[in-house]
């Protein structure tokens, strides 16, 4: 993308009013194109070095980027001698240069029943935040693939690549609605893992709350992409608001629990919360998987430029 | 223990339904969340649903039966059962007599006295009956044998501080015949003993002694009283201030004249001694003397100070001055300038003149105070005060017996008083009337031989003298000596050196005069409390006050009837001339008036030795007037103590900690709120740094 592309972007976003019709004003409003238009501001240089793995490739191959010499061989094209070696040595070394693949970038979405609700809305916040690494992915000249998973599929949409195709990713995002009912993760992953061609960084965005939550990240890791878990929860989910004798009802399965909300519970479901978050965690370094906790209060550009670069997840 | 209520156990009944109300209380709120995924762990910890366990758990339902269980007891009066330390049938006696408000017991010794009364009715068997009898200005029974401790701790605590000397005796005497009416009674006196002389009383039952008070240091106003001298021209203030602490004091006394402080003295007083002070320069016009006994501040009077002084209410006292009296004086005769010029300048005096012959027809002679008759004597003397001049015949003034020529003139008596500061040895008289002394006379100024040129007495109760030579035979008008005669002959006549007004005790009645036209009389306490009095008879020259509680200064008003307003504002003028006509005489025109429309004061102080010596006695005089207990007439009875009070307490406390503990989430919540406010706060900052 050039320059003059790239600005032309820019603007289209900073004026929402032009939208395109598509795009939900509730979910990709004001506050968040600014915030996107904040984003490209600031990623007009960071975002340069991409995502993690863009344009590096474990494969040699004709790029401007030298990385190692060989021995000549029969049939090698004689342009990648380096005469300078041959002036000094005497013999035929072959210039190695970095293979410059087509990366793509995997966002994956959960739109289970569970992402629904909470106060910031998940699964609006998860919108968002798959907007924004779209966005930091087309910036960076690479193919965005956007997976909603719901139910036990994985449906993919069309992979886009360019800045220009930001707002048709925000319409698609736009038109992500929550599904009842219950969720298999660990199926939708394996679903998603099926379909995949291209290896590249790998987002998933979700809650996590599936009682198979392990196997979905083994079916990630399985990829050997570069697998990043943003794990959402929103803030009422990390310090409940409860009090009192409550009947909890399960989102996705209708199930009840009675609990009774005093402050020895609620220390106890915190300290439960903080040891799965930490087993998560684990589970993920272990698979080397990155695990990143994303509340849904933080601002988008925190989560790109401070959480995912010190993740590692950006580069 | 016993339990004086045991059907109020079946308050417990109570506790299985608070248990049974715990165990239904399943109403749940329910709300949705992402996932329960998180909180299935927490249910099998908790355990909400099953209730069993949950009131295995539950410190609130703990906290909740033990109150209940404190409650039904409090109903059910616990007590425990000792012996009787006091009869069945007690009378007792409080003192609340002005020596009882000393603050050498905190706060008094009457407030110390009634909580001493309550905690000893803690002796009293479960079923006596106790009468109370006050002993202030005089004795009043305030409970009448009463069974409810509640009740009797309220009469007790009704008995109000007394400024007067307190009626022991009268309240023995009451308390005794109290006690007779049953088999077995006693009496328990509560007093600080503080009376000089036991109460002659004799008592046909036992009497025990409770005694409060430690100290005696008290300094007291004894004696407070205004007294002018002869001439009536001067008024002096006397204050006796006695001490009856162990110590040597200095105390600070302050005579105040109207509200206004005239004076102040540092009086050093040994122990147990009495020091009188006169004070000469009291105000013309003054109506209300106080005197106030005050410490000296230490820094004044480079001595520590000596022991507080533990009674108030003797530190204070009063005296009302006696108004200026305007007398009336009937000079009659054929005119005398120098009799005139003498009398008109003397204070006070109003003088009206009448000739021999008008002097028959003048009406109101009742009301001169003094008839001078120079030259003349009428045939009937009036009942009066009299200074005849010259009398031209025997009267029982005195026989005439003739004329005396350039009579000679004796010396007087040194302490004669009307001679006082008269000097008549330069006297010369060219003509006197013979007289003998009568026996009513005392002799002033001797003349020749047994003939008196001067005497004086009281004539059948009336003031009179006798000058038996005419002024204008002498040249006593032409010396100094002639206007002090004057004023010391009129000081005497006229009774111009009256004591003040006397002061009334606490307590005791006081009569108030009804002049005609008073509808009723409005008096003016010392608090500026105001009453009125109506005489409960038409026609009442007098009505009576009893409210004489409180020291100080009472005033007393007329409340004119309707149909005479302003009757007494009419004064008469008085027109002093020996040739006036009897036209000039009261009798003629508007009755001279005397200022009856004016307010009256009198005084109540505590002048009594007895209360202000608040020396504590041990009771054993007291004691000694009772009979000797009797052992087998009084059984002993049991005393209760019962444990309510400290049930009520201990189920406040379990309320409290039941409170607490149900309020300590929102606590322990606000508490996380306030630090996570804190928290995010913080970071703003920085950044908006």
């Amino acid at each position: 993308m050039t320059e003059a592309r790239r600005g032309a972007a820019a603007t289209s976003v900073r004026h929402g009013s032009f939208l395109p019709s598509a795009v939900d004003p509730q979910v990709f409003d004001e506050a968040f194109l600014r915030q996107l238009e904040r984003l490209m501001l600031v990623s007009r240089t960071a975002v340069r070095g991409g995502m993690k793995g863009v344009r590096r490739s474990v494969k040699h191959g004709q790029s401007v980027e030298f990385t190692d010499y060989r021995d000549y061989a029969l049939g090698d094209d004689l342009r990648s001698l380096d005469w300078n070696v041959y002036a000094r040595l005497e013999k035929l070394f072959i210039k190695l240069f970095v293979e410059e693949e087509d990366v793509t970038v995997h966002v994956l979405l959960d739109a289970s029943g569970s992402m629904a609700g909470g106060s910031p809305d998940k699964l609006v916040f998860a919108k968002r935040a798959a907007a924004a690494l779209a966005y930091v992915g087309l910036a960076s000249y690479d193919r965005v693939t956007l997976t909603i998973l719901q139910g036990r599929v994985a449906r993919r949409l069309p992979a886009v690549r360019g800045t220009g195709r930001i707002f048709s990713v925000l319409a698609d995002l736009s038109a992500v609605q929550a599904a009842p009912g219950a969720t298999d993760l660990a199926a939708a992953c394996r679903h998603y893992a099926a379909q995949l061609r291209q290896r590249g960084p790998l987002m998933l965005i979700s809650d996590l709350f599936d009682p198979n939550v392990e196997r979905a990240i083994a079916e990630l890791a399985a990829t050997r992409c570069d697998v990043a878990l943003l794990h959402t929860l929103s803030l009422d989910e990390l310090d409940p608001p409860f009090e009192g004798d409550l009947r909890l009802v399960d989102r996705e399965t209708s199930e009840r629990v009675d609990v009774t909300a005093d402050l020895a519970t609620l220390d106890a479901y915190r300290s439960r919360l903080a040891a799965w978050q930490a087993h998560l965690e684990a589970i993920s370094a272990r698979r080397q998987v990155s695990y990143v906790s994303v509340p849904t209060s933080l601002p988008l550009a925190d989560l790109v430029f401070a959480e995912l670069r010190r993740r590692r997840v950006v580069a | 223990m016993t339990l004086l209520a045991p059907l109020a156990l079946l308050g417990l009944l109570f506790v299985p339904l608070i248990v049974a109300f715990y165990l239904l209380r399943l109403r749940r709120h329910e709300r949705t969340v992402s996932s329960t995924f998180l909180w299935q762990p927490l249910v099998r910890d908790v355990e909400a649903n099953a209730p069993w366990q949950r009131l295995r758990r539950s410190l609130l339902l703990l906290l909740q039966l033990l109150v209940v269980v404190a409650l039904v007891l409090v109903v059910a009066r616990p007590s425990g059962e000792r012996a009787a330390g006091l009869a069945r049938d007690l009378v007792l006696v409080v003192d609340a007599s002005a020596s009882m408000a000393a603050t050498d017991v905190f706060p008094d010794r009457l407030t110390a006295a009634k909580r001493a009364a309550i905690a000893a009715l803690a002796d009293l068997p479960a079923d006596g009956r106790v009468s109370v009898v006050a002993a202030a200005e005089s004795a009043r029974v305030v409970a009448n044998e009463a069974t409810d401790r509640g009740g009797v701790s309220r009469a007790i605590e009704s008995i109000e501080q007394s400024t007067a000397p307190g009626r022991l005796a009268e309240a023995l005497t009451l308390a005794g015949e109290l006690a007779e009416r049953a088999r077995g009674a006693e009496i328990l006196v509560v007093t600080d003993d503080a009376a000089s002389a036991a109460p002659e009383v004799v008592l046909a039952v036992p009497l025990r002694v409770l005694t409060v008070g430690a100290e005696r240091d008290n300094q007291a106003i004894a004696a407070l009283a205004v007294r002018t001298d002869p001439s009536g021209l001067e008024r002096a203030v006397f204050v006796s201030i006695a001490n009856y602490s162990d110590s040597r004091v200095v105390r600070r006394l302050r005579i105040l004249a109207d509200g206004t402080p005239i004076t102040a003295r540092d009086l050093p007083m040994e122990a147990v001694s009495r020091a009188d002070v006169v004070i000469d320069e009291l105000p013309e016009g003054t109506r209300v003397v106080e005197a106030q006994l005050a410490e000296v501040p230490a820094a004044e009077n480079g001595a520590p100070p000596g022991p507080a002084d533990l009674l108030g209410l003797d530190d204070r006292a009063w005296a009302i001055v006696p108004p200026d009296r305007i007398r009336r004086v009937l000079l009659v005769g054929p005119g005398n300038a120098y009799l005139q010029t003498a009398f008109a300048l003397l204070p006070n005096v109003e003088l009206y003149g009448a000739t021999a012959d008008e002097y028959e027809d003048t009406t109101g002679k009742d009301r001169f105070d003094l008839f001078v008759f120079d030259g003349v004597l009428p045939e009937e003397l009036p009942e009066a005060a009299i200074l005849a001049i010259a009398p031209p015949a025997s009267s029982p003034l005195g026989a005439v017996t003739g004329t005396l020529p350039d009579p000679a003139i004796g010396q007087g008596p040194a302490a004669e008083p009307l001679l006082r500061n008269v000097d008549l040895s330069r006297l010369h008289i060219a003509e006197a009337q013979s007289m003998e002394l009568p026996d009513w006379a005392r002799l002033v100024l001797p003349g020749s031989g047994a003939s008196p040129l001067i005497y004086g007495g009281l004539r059948d109760g009336v003031p009179t003298a006798v000058i038996a030579f005419d002024l204008r035979q002498s040249d006593l008008p032409l010396q100094v000596a002639w206007p002090i005669l004057a004023t010391n002959l009129a000081g005497e006549l006229l009774g111009l050196a009256p004591g003040g007004v006397e002061p009334v005790a606490p307590g005791s009645p006081v009569e108030l005069a009804m002049t005609p036209g008073t509808a009723a009389l409005r008096v003016t306490r010392p608090d500026g409390s105001v009453a009125e009095m109506a005489p409960s008879a038409s026609g009442a020259t007098t009505v009576t006050w009893v409210e004489t509680r409180q020291l100080g200064v009472y005033r007393v008003e007329r409340v004119l009837e309707p149909a005479q307003p302003g009757a007494s504002n009419q004064v008469a003028s008085a027109v002093p001339s020996p040739s006036a006509s009897a036209g000039a005489s009261p009798a003629d025109g508007a009755p001279p008036q005397g200022p009856e429309d004016e307010p009256t004061y009198f005084a109540v102080d505590l002048f009594a030795p007895e209360e202000s010596n608040i020396a504590p006695g041990d009771g054993s005089r007291l004691v000694a007037l009772g009979a000797m207990a009797a052992p087998d007439t009084a059984p002993a009875g049991v005393a209760r103590d019962e444990w309510w009070p400290m049930l009520v307490l201990l189920a406040l406390a379990l309320l409290l900690v039941e409170w607490l503990v149900y309020e300590r989430d929102g606590a322990r919540r606000i508490g996380a709120a306030i630090r996570r406010r804190i928290g995010e706060l913080t970071p703003g900052r920085r950044r908006a740094t």
